[in-house]
């Protein structure tokens, strides 16, 4: 096998250098420039002065907030319902197909369609209003009080994407031998002593990589925004990507939209490179 | 065990709701908020919503863009990421693992990094709000290469060696040999491709400009931003116009989909 099946990785190759690697790149240098395409005459060379500017701006400083904020309420909330219903859908008998199936579809929808229909349910004279109602009680301002809107977008997160950890989680589970989970009963351990002594051991390497999964999407977010609220009401909503997509494409800040971008990817990377750490030190302390 | 399946079917019923809420929205009559319980419970099914955006507005268009870039863009994916995943399984080359590494390191990294390059890429090349732009970046997705490399690593090549040795060309093996084997794999990454590309937003929203050229995604969100007038039957009738497809997909192809998502498919 020499030569020739190289040749059927260069059609992709060319995609990917073209639109990946490219790109990718392309942002890197352009993170070091002033650029604006409606005025490409005055494009220029400033060295790292966008990554001085987003450093010492408020307004970056607000989303990276923000979008903590988001990252460190939306990850235990969605990791460990997930958890919770792989459990269950672990420990369960009969219709095992219909719950997993029906707990997993949402996480193969557009988040734009799952946006619009918690829009109209989080509207003013929406269906949640309409029960609060219902009930004798004041509506709630879901989406226009700026102490709302981030936790009704994170409710609505956490709902599109538990059942996708869950999956993940089940099959993690699964791989665990049937006959260790029968001599445990036999031996007369309880649910909770097995899931806490043989289940989470096992899935334990799978519960840490989803942990970085989720953390490095919830770092991304911006179609729940961009739909729900635009990063309003008073900037209560407004997260590192949003703040991107407005620089760039609003004001046309190019360069500086970059620098915003490598300032994610580094972030990202530290994480990986955090958790890595972490890994190798716990495996170090079990060896 | 009979709490855990209470449990579950509890879960069940707040996973489906809100898309039973939206589909039977779409097929009733109200157009404005409130849409009282009582009137989904009540009401009688029409399709006037759908009737209504058949017969005018962009909501046809936006179809139309979804179907025809996910329709061109799939079937490439597939036969690129069959030919560059059986070409690193099967090769031995300088840099093979570097490659591997760079698609691998692609498929996390934030894919926002690449937009603003995107967008001038395509502004240059005079392509900004076209066809092309819409379906271009999809082909540069690792998944489905990465995914197959690795299904021809566990495929066994010892046929492709029998049919090199009775003089066959690359070319006639891989049509001929390899392709007709990677059914399986294939149905995984073509499953995964049509969600990525029918789901996709970012770039889509950026890369056109014109009306006449956003995707279902892209034309549904901008069509939310109408802060005063927003007309939900018809909006949700869209969005549930927008699900279809992925329900049909998902019903078919749950197995591929779940397969996909294990080995790293993105959302």
């Amino acid at each position: 096998m020499r030569g020739r099946p190289v040749l059927g990785l260069l059609p992709w190759a060319l995609f990917f250098a073209a639109f990946g690697l490219l790109p990718l790149l392309t942002a890197l240098g352009l993170s070091f420039f002033a650029m604006n395409p409606l005025r490409p005459d005055l494009t220029r060379w400033i060295g790292l002065a966008n990554y001085g500017h987003a450093l010492t701006s408020p307004a970056f400083w607000h989303a990276l907030r923000t979008t903590a904020l988001f990252v460190v309420v939306s990850v235990p909330l969605t990791l460990g319902l997930g958890y919770l219903v792989a459990a269950l859908l672990g420990r369960v008998r009969r219709g095992e197909a219909f719950f997993r199936a029906a707990v997993f579809f949402p996480a193969t929808l557009s988040m734009v369609v799952i946006s619009l229909v918690f829009k109209s349910l989080y509207a003013e004279q929406g269906l949640l209003n309409g029960w609060l109602a219902m009930a004798g009680l004041p509506p709630f301002h879901w989406l226009q009080d700026p102490r709302l809107a981030l936790p009704s977008i994170i409710a609505m997160d956490v709902w599109a994407s538990v059942g996708y950890y869950a999956i993940l989680l089940l099959a993690a589970r699964k791989t665990l031998p049937l006959e260790q989970l029968e001599a445990a009963r036999l031996e007369g351990l309880s649910f909770g002593q097995i899931e806490r002594r043989i289940v989470f051991p096992h899935v334990k390497p799978v519960v840490l990589f989803v942990i970085l999964l989720d953390t490095i999407r919830a770092f991304q977010i911006f179609i729940e925004v961009f739909v729900l609220t635009r990063g309003g009401p008073l900037e209560s909503t407004l997260t590192l990507v949003y703040h991107l997509y407005e620089r760039a494409f609003y004001h046309f800040e190019m360069g500086y939209a970059c620098a915003i971008a490598y300032l994610l990817l580094l972030l990202v990377g530290a994480i990986l490179l955090v958790q890595r750490r972490v890994l190798r030190e716990r495996e170090a302390v079990a060896a | 065990m009979k709490r855990a399946s209470w449990a579950l079917l509890a879960c069940a019923a707040v996973s489906l709701a809100p898309l039973l809420y939206m589909a039977r929205v779409s097929l009733g009559t109200g157009n404005a908020l409130p849409i009282a319980p009582a009137d989904w419970l009540r009401g009688g099914l029409t399709l006037d919503h759908y009737r209504a955006l058949a017969s005018g507005g962009a909501m046809p268009r936006f179809a139309l863009n979804s179907l025809l870039v996910t329709g061109i863009a799939v079937p490439i994916q597939i036969l690129l990421s069959a030919a560059a995943g059986h070409a690193l399984a099967r090769g031995r080359f300088v840099g093979k693992g570097v490659f591997l590494g760079l698609a691998a390191a692609f498929l996390i990294l934030p894919r926002q990094v690449t937009l603003v390059p995107l967008y001038l890429l395509f502004a240059k090349l005079g392509l900004l709000d076209t066809y092309p732009a819409l379906i271009l970046p999809h082909l540069a997705d690792p998944f489905g290469v990465l995914f197959m490399a690795h299904y021809y690593q566990t495929l066994s090549p010892e046929l492709e060696e029998a049919a090199r040795t009775d003089g066959w060309s690359p070319g006639a093996i891989f049509w001929r040999i390899v392709l007709p084997l990677s059914g399986p794999g294939l149905a995984v990454v073509g499953v995964n491709g049509f969600l990525t590309t029918w789901n996709a937003f970012l770039h889509p929203l950026v890369l056109t400009t014109s009306e006449s050229m956003r995707t279902l995604p892209v034309g549904l969100a901008l069509f939310a931003q109408s802060e005063y007038s927003v007309d939900w039957g018809a909006l949700l009738a869209g969005s549930t116009l927008a699900t279809a497809p992925v329900l049909v997909a998902f019903v078919l192809f749950q197995r591929q989909i779940v397969e996909g998502l294990l080995q790293g498919s993105g959302r």
